[in-house]
């Protein structure tokens, strides 16, 4: 093997630990709580203090212009494009599934399509679970914000634990292939084969379709499991599901904050509207995230040529760990370990 | 590799930066009230919230007139959010020439709304009054929840402090020399124990013969 290959590996490797650790500190960076105190961030130069500042200003841009769309009609044009703005900037902080969909795509052989789809997907749940909690509990039962805080709490919990189980999920069935990999067994010629995503009809004897959304699958025990092939690519769409529910569910606490005030504006529905267009942007924020999550794999996976045992096996490392990191992310944010965004509860 | 390279980095940004945002901004008025003995008796606060939080807060509150509360329909709101407050230490944080003090559970607290305004009255006791050469307190939310500034004029108050006593007070970004402003050497040199809302820190430091 020449050694700019081995370099190559190495360089790969660094990218992964550094792409994750990223990911890994903005969450954790967050907490509130008294456990672990939240490590430095090694911030970049101003940019950090730049796009925190737009982002306030975004913010605090919508309350005034929901003010003068009241009296102004063309004010709404000039709401969207602030909400939209808002979306793409917001994503950058914690929440939104950056994390999640990233590690899920980079744990699976997904492609860097499917890595946008999910996102816009998920961005548009999570504007959507934002509008259904404001409409059913301010607008139609005209609930206290305490009492809709106390929905959100549930909710969050929930997307949590969903997280956590799907984790858990990519865990086993991740660490199977790792294990493999580590026996050598030989698994990699169908790596090489889904990273191009051309039909295989290599005959593995296992037509069985695993892990669709189940935590278990008594399948994954056995010696042959599943090929990461039969993991990514088409027909797929209800495990996709399951990422995108995990995601979306959990709603933006800006974004219910939006839609109170523009509710108690009486312009609810430019409340909704700029919710929607929020979420555009923070589609594109998180898919741009997830696609370079899927670029810098494909890298990876070229880089290490994957008919070569120890890129195979740096291979499903990678994708275990991922897997791992998706597991942790869940169980983290459940005891509240990390907090990822907080609710408005006071 | 160079592509690679810049892609990694731009994602580092993306993961990295801007991890803390807030969602609430909070205009603080403060007062430091002293006993007669010149010890630090407590913290008294008017917090202003911004009115997208404000109006979040008032959701589905009764109130006689549409669109007016008084201090008894806002009563059961203060309960809650002094008692919410309490998690995160009520965002203030007070140190006596160099030794922490601690706060008791607040007292006096109540709302008002006024100008569509809504303001969080609350008076934080010391839980042992202290006299300190240097006072230094800190309102900031070390998570960036909250966004706190100092009111525009007459931000902090000695109420009753001993005959030369001196206050002064940093923003966040104000930009003065000796401020503890958010530069680029606050980012890159915060260390292991450093918190990210620390950089937003409102400081008020009072100096007492």
């Amino acid at each position: 093997m020449p050694t700019s290959r081995w370099l190559a590996i190495g360089l790969a490797t660094v990218a992964f630990v550094l792409v994750f650790d990223g990911a890994w500190h903005a969450l954790l960076a967050q907490s509130p709580f008294g456990g672990p105190r939240p490590p430095a961030e090694p911030p970049v130069g101003g940019i950090v203090g730049w796009i925190l500042e737009r982002q306030s200003e975004f913010y605090r841009e919508i309350s005034a212009t929901i003010r003068s769309a009241k009296t102004d009609g063309s004010a709404v044009w000039t709401l969207l494009l602030i909400s939209f703005a808002y979306g793409i900037f917001h994503a950058a902080g914690p929440g939104h599934g950056k994390a999640v969909i990233s590690s899920y795509l980079v744990a699976n052989q997904e492609t860097a399509r499917r890595g946008i789809a999910l996102s816009f997907a998920s961005a548009l749940l999570q504007s959507l679970v934002a509008v259904l909690i404001v409409t059913i509990g301010a607008w139609l039962l005209n609930v206290t914000a305490r009492t809709m805080c106390s929905a959100e709490k549930t909710i969050e919990i929930a997307s949590y634990a969903l997280i956590a189980a799907f984790g858990a999920r990519l865990v086993w069935v991740k660490g199977g292939g790792f294990i493999r990999a580590l026996q050598g067994e030989r698994g990699e010629p169908a790596l090489a084969v889904a990273a191009h995503h051309h039909h295989h009809d290599h005959d593995h004897g296992h037509g069985h379709h695993h892990g669709d959304g189940h935590v278990h699958d008594e399948h994954c025990g056995h010696s042959h499991g599943p090929e990461p092939s039969e993991l990514a690519g088409p027909g797929g769409w209800r495990r996709g599901l399951a990422a995108i529910f995990t995601v979306g569910i959990r709603p933006c606490s800006g974004a219910i904050l939006v839609l109170v005030f523009a509710l108690a504006q009486g312009l609810f529905w430019a409340g909704i509207a700029a919710t929607f267009v929020m979420g555009l942007g923070t589609a594109i924020t998180v898919a741009t995230i997830a696609v370079l999550a899927v670029l810098a794999k494909d890298v990876a996976r070229r880089l290490s040529g994957a008919r070569d045992g120890g890129g195979a096996l740096f291979l499903r490392g990678i994708e275990f760990g991922a897997a791992g990191l998706v597991l942790l992310f869940g169980a983290g944010l459940l005891f509240g370990y990390i907090a990822a965004e907080r609710t408005t509860c006071f | 590799m160079r592509p690679l390279a810049g892609l990694l980095l731009s994602l580092l940004l993306g993961a990295g930066a801007a991890q803390a945002h807030p969602h609430v901004w909070i205009t603080s008025v403060s007062e430091l009230v002293y006993a007669p003995d010149g010890t630090l008796t407590g913290v008294r606060h008017a917090w202003t919230f911004d009115e997208m939080f404000a109006s979040y807060a008032l959701q589905g509150l009764d109130s006689k007139k549409k669109g007016e509360y008084s201090r008894e329909e806002l009563a059961p709101l203060a309960e809650t959010n002094v008692e919410a407050l309490k998690e995160y230490a009520y965002f203030t944080f007070a140190r006596a020439d160099g030794s922490k003090q601690r706060f008791s559970e607040p007292v006096d607290y109540f709302l008002d709304y006024k100008d569509g305004q809504l303001t969080l009255h609350f008076t934080l006791p010391a839980k042992t009054p202290f006299k300190a050469k240097q006072l230094v307190l800190e309102i900031f939310d070390r998570s960036y929840f909250v966004d706190f500034k100092l009111a525009e004029k007459d931000p902090v108050k000695l109420v009753g402090a001993p005959e030369g006593c001196q206050m002064k007070f940093e923003r966040p970004r104000d930009g003065s020399a000796n401020a503890q402003t958010l530069n680029e050497q606050t980012f890159a040199s915060g260390g292991d124990n450093a918190n990210y809302g620390v950089m937003f820190a409102n400081k008020i430091t009072v100096d007492c013969p």
